[in-house]
């Protein structure tokens, strides 16, 4: 008797004070965003560098020139297309491509709004160190990659070539790669894009060979020079199978989306951000600044700004 | 010649007045269906090891009887597992007996709803505990206030009520102390405070000292003996110390295995025993601190009469000795002017060694 | 009397335990001689065969677009889940934006006042001093929004487990219930719990914060629990005696009795909470958590510590602020007006917060901070640099890796996934009962065996393989640490701080270090999972030789023994029971970051969530996650001594 006494309070006291009606959880809002009056901007970042450059370079002029408050998150990519679409986060600035979510939030749902390009172009690919690449020329050609193995081995790939992958969250064929080109390499996942740079960093010290999945634009390559191993070449729809995958990767006009309702009524900071386009050199310069100097995204961001006045004057305009 | 006061009041006789408690056919069975055991005469009957086996319950109370009169000092006596503190608990249904009666002023205990139980425990029974039980968050203030609180009565009012016991129990001063920074003795002394406090009926003490030092011991029980000659309150005593109980109880229930094996006054118990083991339990017994003049008198013949030191019926044998030892002479056991009888040196020598007196012939002889 | 008793079952224990435990492993041989033909006949074969497992990947995928589709529209969602993620959002806000107007004097003055009221002074100046570091390091709105989760996380936390301790605690039934519930939650690892929530709250603070709970409320439901069960059974029946009703009864002393249990609840919720912000960031918690993960992701070691300082300062203070208030609890520590202290203490604050706003320094100035990152990450540099390789005599931390996984690793991994499954099975079958009853083999087995149903056999033996391989290593530093500590005073005095960082450090901030030393792959996160399972098995190891009986080790001296004898003799077999519940620590601890250790090439299981994560890959991700579950539940089974023993043993 008594229980249902106090459930029955308890689904008073919490109807009261979320309101009786119904509570669309697809549009609640970051309990951070707009804190004291500021209008905020949340931006969603991905866990690779150039991400963060965007992203950096964004929230610099959306603080300093339009006066918003900016709130960053750390999604990953799958992650984030849902998060946009609840307008957790307002904007993504640099997708990949994923068909799928485009379909379902773009086209049906109508949740998301295409934002445009980036202006880079990403692509994605098997890579080796310049340095060996130099020594083995023929390493270039993918026929040629099992000549090579055993330079590759590690203690993690046992017996075969060591492949390296990195975040699960990034798009991957290399298993049904390796297997459909009859490839005598093993993939070993770093796990996180952070554990792969570690470890590439650390053999480029020691000038071991390796063999990575890596793509570009990416602020290591200036470090670590690296050179793509070319595989069959692309053609459109080779890759619609994920297991019969015996391609390269696509390369991919980087694009950005916003959430539907931001993208509306987001005013000065939406136009912002369906302008901003750059180059791959662009976000290469500031992506080193964070990665390799260790200057913080807003130190980046502020140099950059101060020497670009050009390029983000027409993004306000 | 001057003779030493009797240490207690004597028992209230009064035997038309109802009893306080009064029990019958009470049994405490646990065990997997335990009810059945006192209905099954044949189970019934068996002995402790033999239920455990055959039904695999514990007998912890079996069919015990007994009337708590107003204003005596009723103590169970027994050694561990005898079922004493099954027993006191049984009275005020802390534990649910299984079957018999129990009649609290004549009004069945065992047939109170929980708010009538409430209400008994609340105002009409109050018990203290072997270790205590205060709660170790409150004041000795609060603690002692704690069973007006249940109540209901109101903080000011409560507190003031409870000053007045802490007073009364030799705890001034400490009533803003916690119980963990009070001795033994000031911890039992509040849980004396505690019972007291509701002003109950009855008070119920489940073997309160033998947690105690024996001084302190001591102390608590003089306490006790001086808080009854006060306010004449009933009380039953939960003890295994035969001391205490002697000191303590107007009447003595010994148990053993859940039995009463004998039920009377001190002095019968330790005079007539009713079995081996009551015999053997009150061996070293200094008799004669126990023993009434009552006991070891023999009739007055006419050349008694006027001879010889007076002493009261109900004096020691012990105080009979000194009089006897100082006057040389037997000495006359005088009952309100009237002589009844005569008790020399022999006859008290016998009582205190043990060797049938005079008196024993009849068992109830004692009986006052 | 003890003493002439006492030797005797010690001395009759062992060929008990002898006799006992041949009896269980004839009974399972005979059992293993009927089964395992049979099985074997029909599935043949070293893994886990096909035909017993059922694949989810149909059902899961369906369910997860079902719930994407209808977030928005199904009631279930609109009425129920909605209001739990609205209340969240509000609750937080709230506390988030009280957080901010009240400005950093604020806060920092709010929180050294309620420190000193609870714990004095020492612990109320170290409080001011922590809040002022972490607006030194630059970290102050992270850390109000880490605060803002945690308050709100720990609150819900708090409550929830109250609630079912209370019914755990009241009735026997529930108790029953709950209690392997909760034993079994309490060794999971929190990556585990991620998937299922984010499933259906979406990304964000209500997902972190609903994560959080359910990890953080277990041990608050279980000592919850424990408190009331535990409170003197006299002092509830002089309750009773007095005629309290049952809410009396409850409300005036079985609570109040239970208050330490309930502090040390707190306690923990809090610790679990704050080890949790950090994880809840891989689905959006942000605050401090986000920017130990965005500086993981630009491998800048020092940002991410930067960020985990605060992390580590706020767990230290709230662990000793709560931990002082319990022990304060004994003593008489109210005035006579305590509501005055509490005013006074409000009104500080208040005046603080005002004097800080008018001075128009409520935000944290932005010149007054400290940069770590820098000199860190070049101490870092440093060390990766020239431990790496190349290091004369003992080689580099990179061979040492590359030896430990082909030496150690690969051969464990290869041994495990060539024995038949049935053997597998058996083996843990045999250990579990060994240990414990045989209701804990039969847990432990059909958790074993859940594995293979789910299809996960061969990721799972090799999550085991490294979780073996970094549970010996562990055992072995941690005994000899533990021991060296328990021997000597100054040992412990220098171990303490270090056990503390390093038990509150977020895994987060030393996975690159680790990768950086170690390189990618199984022997990184082994390593990690080493550096965080060491400080509970050190100290639990010198806990347990320190709280040895003294009169044993006296009576030891008194004949002559050596220290190595009194050690080896007394301590150790006494301290047994200490040095069990270290192992089964150990395991757990370990468990938890080899999952993590996904993050850096450890692959397995733990890639599996991080994948479903990172993909929304419900099939791949909760599978993963029920088969840590499995496999937490089958190794705290076959560590974990059970009560029965317990006593037996004493």
């Amino acid at each position: 008797m008594r229980r249902r006494t106090t459930l029955t309070a308890a689904v008073a006291v919490l109807a009261l004070t979320t309101g009786c009606g119904a509570a669309d959880m697809t549009k609640q809002a970051s309990p951070f965003a707009n804190a004291r009056g500021a209008r905020t901007v949340t931006l969603s970042v991905q866990s690779w560098v150039g991400s963060l450059a965007n992203v950096a370079v964004a929230q610099y002029l959306l603080e300093h020139e339009l006066g918003y408050r900016v709130d960053l998150v750390q999604i990953d990519e799958v992650p984030a297309w849902d998060a946009l679409s609840q307008g957790r986060v307002d904007a993504i600035l640099e997708d990949w491509g994923h068909p799928e979510q485009e379909q379902l939030y773009v086209e049906d749902k109508k949740t998301i709004a295409r934002g445009g390009g980036l202006g880079v172009t990403g692509h994605i690919g098997w890579f080796v160190p310049t340095y060996f690449a130099e020594q083995h020329p023929d390493i270039k050609d993918w026929k040629n990659l099992n000549k090579y193995a055993d330079r590759f081995r590690t203690a993690e790939s046992g017996g075969k070539g060591q492949l390296m992958d990195g975040s699960p969250a990034y798009l991957t064929h290399d298993k049904a790669l390796v297997k459909n080109l009859n490839l005598n390499y093993q993939v070993v996942f770093a796990g996180s894009e952070a554990a792969q740079i570690t470890q590439i960093k650390q053999f480029a010290k020691e000038k071991k060979p390796f063999l990575t999945y890596w793509y570009t634009p990416q602020w290591l390559s200036a470090k670590v020079p690296m050179t793509e191993v070319e595989l069959p070449p692309y053609k459109e729809g080779c890759d619609a199978d994920a297991a019969k995958v015996a391609c390269a990767y696509p390369h991919t006009p980087l694009q950005k989306y916003l959430n539907a309702d931001f993208a509306e009524s987001g005013g000065e900071a939406a136009d912002f951000l369906k302008k901003f386009r750059w180059t791959t050199e662009d976000q290469n310069e500031v992506s080193l600044m964070i990665a390799d100097q260790k200057l913080t995204p807003a130190e980046a961001a502020k140099k950059w700004v101060d020497g670009h006045e050009s390029t983000w004057r027409a993004w306000l305009s | 010649m001057a003779l030493a006061a009797p240490t207690r009041k004597p028992p209230n006789d009064d035997s038309t007045e109802a009893p306080v408690f009064a029990v019958d056919g009470l049994w405490k069975v646990f065990g997997p269906k335990a009810a059945r055991v006192p209905e099954d005469p044949e189970l019934s009957a068996l002995s402790p090891a033999e239920l455990r086996e055959r039904a695999g319950c514990t007998a912890a109370v079996r069919d015990v009887s007994f009337d708590v009169r107003k204003g005596e000092v009723f103590v169970v006596m027994g050694l561990s597992g005898s079922g004493k503190s099954t027993l006191v608990r049984c009275l005020t249904r802390l534990i649910e007996p299984t079957a018999g009666t129990i009649a609290i002023d004549g009004e069945d205990v065992r047939a109170m709803d929980k708010a009538r139980l409430r209400e008994l425990r609340r105002h009409r029974a109050a018990m203290v505990f072997q270790h205590f039980g205060l709660l170790p968050h409150r004041t000795v203030l609060d603690n002692v206030a704690y069973g007006l609180q249940i109540q209901g009565i109101g903080k000011a009012e409560r507190r003031e009520r409870a000053a007045e016991v802490v007073a009364k129990v030799g705890l001034e001063g400490m009533e803003q102390r916690r119980p963990g920074q009070l001795s033994g003795g000031q911890r039992q002394r509040v849980g004396l405070a505690r019972a007291l406090a509701v002003d109950p009926e009855v008070l119920l003490f489940d073997e309160p000292f033998s947690a105690l030092d024996p001084l302190i011991r001591r102390d608590m029980q003089e306490e006790v003996i001086r808080l009854h000659e006060e306010e004449g309150r009933t009380m039953v005593f939960i003890t295994h110390d035969l001391q205490e109980a002697l000191r303590l109880g107007d009447r003595i229930a010994l148990m053993r295995d859940g039995r009463i094996v004998q039920l009377g006054t001190p002095e019968e118990i330790v005079g007539s025993p009713a079995d081996d083991y009551v015999r053997d339990f009150v061996r070293d017994v200094p008799r004669e601190q126990v023993m009434t003049v009552r006991r070891a008198m023999r009739p007055a013949s006419a050349e008694d009469a006027g001879n010889g030191p007076a002493v009261p019926p109900e004096a020691t044998v012990a105080e009979a000795i000194e009089a006897v030892a100082r006057a040389g002479a037997p000495a006359r056991v005088v009952d309100e002017g009237r002589c009844v009888g005569v008790v020399d040196s022999d006859a008290l020598l016998g009582v205190v060694a043990g060797v049938a007196a005079p008196g024993d012939a009849d068992p109830d002889a004692g009986a006052v | 009397m003890a003493t002439l008793t006492a030797p005797t079952p010690r001395t009759a224990l062992p060929g008990v335990l002898r006799h006992r435990a041949t009896r269980k492993l004839v009974t399972l041989a005979a059992l293993a001689a009927v089964l395992v033909p049979l099985a074997h006949t029909h599935w043949a074969g070293g893994t886990w065969p096909q035909a017993l497992t059922v694949d989810l990947s149909g059902p899961l995928g369906g369910a997860s677009d079902w719930i994407i589709d209808n977030r928005d529209s199904h009631p279930l969602f609109l009425y129920f889940f909605g209001h739990v993620s609205n209340a969240v959002v509000v609750s937080v806000r709230v506390v988030y934006l009280f957080l901010l107007a009240a400005g950093w004097a604020g806060v920092t003055a709010l929180g050294a006042a309620v420190a000193w009221r609870v714990a004095g002074a020492r612990l109320a100046l170290g409080t001011a001093a922590a809040l002022l570091v972490c607006g030194l390091l630059g970290m102050w709105v992270p850390t109000m929004q880490t605060l803002a989760l945690m308050v709100v996380a720990v609150l819900a936390s708090v409550a929830v487990g109250a609630l079912l301790g209370l019914a755990a605690g009241l009735s026997d039934r529930m108790d029953r219930a709950l209690r392997p519930v909760l034993d079994t939650m309490q060794v999971l690892p929190a990556f585990a719990y991620l998937l299922p929530v984010v499933l259906v709250f979406g990304i964000g603070v209500p997902a972190a914060v609903l994560a959080t709970v359910i990890y953080a409320a277990p041990p608050m439901a279980r000592l919850t629990a424990l408190g009331l069960r535990g409170a003197d059974k006299e002092v509830l029946e002089a309750v009773d005696s007095l005629g309290a009703t049952a809410r009396q009864r409850l409300l005036t002393a079985r609570v109040p009795l239970a208050r330490k249990e309930l502090l040390l609840g707190v306690n923990q919720t809090i610790m679990m909470a704050l080890s949790m912000a950090v994880i809840a960031s891989v689905i959006g918690a942000g605050g401090l958590g986000d920017r130990v993960y965005q500086a993981l992701a630009s491998v800048d070691v020092g940002a991410a510590l930067a960020a985990g300082i605060p992390i580590v300062l706020l767990a230290v203070v709230l662990d000793r602020v709560t931990g002082a208030a319990g022990e304060r609890l004994g003593q008489d520590q109210h005035g006579p007006r305590p509501w005055l202290h509490a005013a006074a203490a409000a009104a500080a604050t208040v005046v603080v917060a005002l004097a800080a706003r008018l001075a128009g320094r409520l935000d944290w100035p932005t010149g007054w901070t400290v940069g770590i990152a820098g000199p860190v990450n070049r101490a870092v540099d440093w060390m990766t640099a020239h431990l790496y390789s190349g290091v004369p005599y003992v080689g580099g931390t990179a061979d040492w890796a590359g030896r430990f996984t082909t030496w150690v690793l690969d051969p464990v991994r290869s041994g495990l996934q060539w024995l038949p499954w049935w053997s597998v099975l058996l083996i843990v079958a045999a250990l579990a009962w060994l240990i414990g009853t045989w209701r804990t083999a039969l847990t432990a087995v059909l958790a074993m065996a859940a594995i293979g149903v789910l299809g996960v056999w061969k990721p799972s033996l090799d999550t085991l393989s490294q979780v073996l391989a970094a549970v010996a290593v562990t055992l072995v530093l941690g005994f000899a640490i533990g021991i060296a500590a328990a021997r000597s005073d100054r040992v412990e005095r220098l171990l303490r701080p270090v056990l503390d960082v390093f038990q509150t450090m977020p895994q987060f901030v030393y996975l690159i270090p680790v990768v950086a030393l170690f390189g990618v792959g199984r022997a990184p996160a082994v390593a990690a999972a080493v550096v965080y399972a060491l400080p509970a098995v050190v100290r639990i190891t010198a806990q347990g030789l320190r709280q040895v009986d003294p009169a044993a080790l006296e009576s030891a001296r008194s004949l002559g023994a050596t220290s190595g004898q009194q050690l080896r003799q007394v301590q150790l077999p006494l301290a047994r029971p200490a040095l069990l519940l270290a192992v089964n620590q150990g395991v757990v601890l370990v468990l938890a970051v080899v999952i993590i250790g996904g993050l850096v090439g450890g692959g397995a299981l733990g890639y599996d969530v991080v994948f479903g994560l990172a993909q929304g890959d419900l099939a791949t991700g909760l599978v993963a996650g029920a088969a840590i579950v499995c496999l937490g539940l089958m190794l705290d089974r076959v560590t974990q001594p059970t009560r029965r023993r317990a006593k037996k043993g004493a």
